[in-house]
């Protein structure tokens, strides 16, 4: 018989076996056990952040670059609690993250002992699973079980919540065991009847006005060369969602944009006109939806879709594929015919105005992104925070390879990008990850530059800086009078800041002054940081109010009240 | 339709595995009339009978999430018309020595029985559909009703549903 183990070198033996190579965490008490035996394991590497929410983020990061599940860890009680929002930012957007917090010793649990909190009651409604350790004999299978569920159908985020004894009970580690309950879920994911692939192929070959709309599943399930194949055999026009950009080349002439609140005109025109929809791995979210009773009227839907429970939840569907969506995609190209979509593209190609942002003054966000885009020769990863800039980095740089977009669509956490982008650079080495936030959202998460430092994580930042919670303040000046309460925000000297860091730091507030500035902090080696100062008072066009329906949008100022 | 529906999951019974599958009902908002539990004849497994009144379509997505949660093993979801429902109920009504005989003959009228005779108060047993067990209740009220328990419904589908097609589905 092997030699017994620590629970904690058991946790560390198990990790290593799911294929764990990279942790993001911050030791407390109830997690010593764990951190003790840590270093016994070189092979794991563990980087420590400032703040738990960034391990939980750059865990996700790292999972959303890499494909393969990201693991953060915390100790129990405020460490726990401190992984939630990024847990749910998770949750939201289907990423498979690992959380595992210490918890207190189990004779102590359910007493307020000092640092408990029910972090797997706290964190029930936004895990796809989560498992209390009572046992060091059920640790293994605990952890491999956590990992098949976050890896497994549709992502998502798991936590083990493992006492602070059971970390130091010995037992044997007998490796990876067979697969057992977890082969009886993957029945769950479904395949499509060939009925109803036969259906959709009908509609497909029949329709005068079809779409694709791709969301991220296309991403999840890495299914970009069917989608473009199903584009090109039929000449249909590829809609891409937030999470779907990148799913499909941004330089192919059936390339659309992207749907929904913020969704170009003439996309969104598209949508309305249609007769058929065709989404690929997506919920059909209000922000795509706008008002549903108005839309797409005249569309059937075609629903390819991992999670069953989302066919039909939003929208009404004439035909459901149940499945992964590349796998489904590939039964469908078997029975699409080829065609083309000529009329209708040039339909549509009427539709499409000159863009409406029309930045005042010279340093406009879309002159930023042109020169980041230029400058990495669209050799890098974009990762972005939540505001208005989002809404200009998805919009106005051009995506060419695959999964080189990447942000908080579902729950839209500001201060995401930050540590995500980290968890994007340790997965993506050698390649630039630009962290593109706002001043209010850079301020939320910033204390992660010490941990790109201590750790040498090469993450180039951009804040643009418009001195306001930007989009909260555009809302304010179209629904709310103008009254910006609690917008205008402070930003200390970024420069300083990085200077105080010891990384690279620069001021751009010239259009001439963009491409030096971008440069230098690609040349630099090691994290940089480039302040952009923009137009106080841009704003993101067009909008379709909430609750108004994708042909009602707001294209410029002079509708605001 | 809106109409009377049973949804019946078998799960774990674990405490975590209920409060996942009883948390995914609330979080959804479907519309709940009762929840009831009870272990099953396979050891480790419970079933849970959720009464909702719904359409077709909610019902059916309530047993798509729950059949996602892990430690669920089967879920299903019928129109209580296709099926049996039944619910228990325990009354204690104050029953004095002068109407007692009054009582026994409502018990009788509802196939009710009278399970606990204390010289204060006696406790009534009654089963049957919601409306029945709501009717019979509106009887006792005649006399002091006290306090009351019900079970909450069970259901199961009339013959061979999909649900029985299920080896382990006990
Ligand atoms: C954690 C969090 N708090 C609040 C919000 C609400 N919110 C959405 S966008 C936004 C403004 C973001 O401002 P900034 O980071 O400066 O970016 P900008 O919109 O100016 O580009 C706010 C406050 C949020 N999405 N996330």
């Amino acid at each position: 018989m092997a030699e017994p183990l620590t629970g904690a070198q058991i946790l560390c033996r198990a990790l290593l076996d799911e294929g764990v190579d990279l942790l993001f965490g911050y030791p407390g008490g109830a997690i010593m056990p764990f951190y003790h035996a840590l270093p016994e394991y070189p092979g794991l590497r563990h980087v420590l952040v400032r703040h738990e929410q960034a391990a939980a983020h750059a865990a996700d990061g790292y999972a959303r670059a890499s494909g393969r599940p990201g693991v953060c860890v915390a100790t129990s009680g405020p460490g726990a609690t401190n992984l939630v929002t990024g847990i749910a930012t998770a949750h939201m957007d289907n990423t498979p993250l690992v959380a595992i917090t210490g918890q207190v010793p189990r004779a102590m649990i359910g007493r307020d002992a000092f640092q408990e909190t029910d972090i797997i009651g706290i964190t029930q409604p936004i895990t796809k699973h989560s498992r209390l350790v009572e046992d060091v004999a059920e640790l293994a299978d605990a952890v491999h079980e956590v990992f098949a569920v976050a890896r497994e159908g549709r992502p998502g985020p798991v936590v083990l919540d493992v006492p602070k004894d059971v970390q130091s009970q010995k037992h044997e580690y007998a490796g990876r065991p067979a697969r057992g309950a977890d082969d009886a879920r993957e029945g769950l994911l479904g395949v499509p009847t060939p009925t109803a692939v036969v259906e959709a192929a009908r509609l497909i070959a029949r329709a005068e006005r079809p779409l694709v709309m791709a969301g991220h599943g296309v991403i999840l399930s890495g299914a970009y060369g069917e989608l473009r194949e199903l584009a090109e055999r039929t000449g249909i026009p590829v809609i891409s969602t937030l999470l779907g950009i990148s799913g499909f080349p941004e330089s192919h002439p059936l390339h659309l944009g992207m749907p929904g609140m913020h969704g170009e005109v003439h996309v969104n025109r598209a949508i309305q006109q249609a007769d058929l929809i065709i989404g690929v791995g997506l919920r059909f979210d209000d922000r795509v939806t706008g008002n549903l009773a108005a839309f797409a009227r005249g569309a059937k839907v075609i629903h390819i879709e991992l999670d069953a429970s989302e066919i039909g939840k939003n929208v009404p569907v004439a035909v459901g594929l149940v499945g992964d969506a590349r796998a489904v995609l590939g039964l469908l190209l078997e029975a699409v015919p080829r065609r083309h979509c000529d009329d209708w593209r040039a339909e549509i190609e009427s539709f499409v105005r000159p863009r409406v942002e029309s930045f005042r003054g010279d340093l406009s966000p879309e002159g930023i992104l042109e020169e980041l885009e230029h400058e990495t020769a669209g050799r890098c990863t974009v990762v972005s925070d939540v505001g208005q800039h989002q809404m200009w980095v998805a919009k106005l740089f051009r995506y060419q390879r695959p999964n080189t977009h990447i942000t908080s669509g579902g729950l839209g956490t500001m201060g995401f990008a930050v540590p995500a982008a980290m968890g994007v650079a340790l997965a993506r080495p050698g390649e630039p990850v630009w962290a593109i936030s706002g001043d209010g959202g850079f301020q939320m998460n910033m204390q992660e530059i010490a941990t790109m430092v201590q750790e040498g994580i090469p993450v180039k930042m951009a804040i643009f800086n418009n001195g306001y919670l930007g989009m909260v303040r555009q809302w304010q000046q179209f629904f709310h009078g103008r009254r910006y309460s609690a917008t205008p925000i402070w930003s200390p000297d970024y420069v300083r800041l990085a200077e105080a860091y010891g990384i690279a730091g620069y001021r751009v507030e010239r259009a001439d002054q963009v491409t030096g500035a971008v440069r230098a902090a690609l040349a630099h080696d090691g994290p940089a940081l480039v302040e952009f100062l923009i137009e106080q008072e841009a704003n993101v066009f067009p909008m379709i109010p909430p609750g108004a329906s994708l042909s009602e949008p707001i294209e410029s100022e002079a509708v605001s009240v | 339709m809106m109409t009377p529906r049973a949804v019946t999951v078998l799960l774990e019974d674990r405490l975590i595995t209920f409060n996942r599958a009883v948390g995914l009902i609330r979080r959804r908002n479907l519309p709940v009339r009762s929840i009831a539990v009870g272990p099953t004849v396979t050891p480790g497994v419970s079933r849970l009978t959720i009464m909702i009144h719904s359409d077709e379509a909610t019902a059916e997505r309530a047993v798509q999430h729950l059949q996602k949660v892990v430690g669920v093993r089967e879920a299903a979801a019928f129109p209580a018309r296709d099926g049996v429902t039944r619910e228990l109920a325990l009354v204690k009504v104050r029953a004095r020595g002068d109407r007692y005989a009054e009582l026994l003959d409502v018990v009788q009228l509802y196939h009710a029985s009278v399970v606990d005779d204390n010289p204060e108060a006696a406790i009534v047993e009654l089963t049957g559909s919601e409306a029945f067990v709501l009717s019979c209740i509106r009887a006792l009220e005649r006399f002091e009703i006290l306090e009351v328990a019900r079970s909450g419904a069970v259901a199961l589908e009339a013959g061979v549903g999909e649900a029985a097609r299920v080896p382990a589905n006990v």
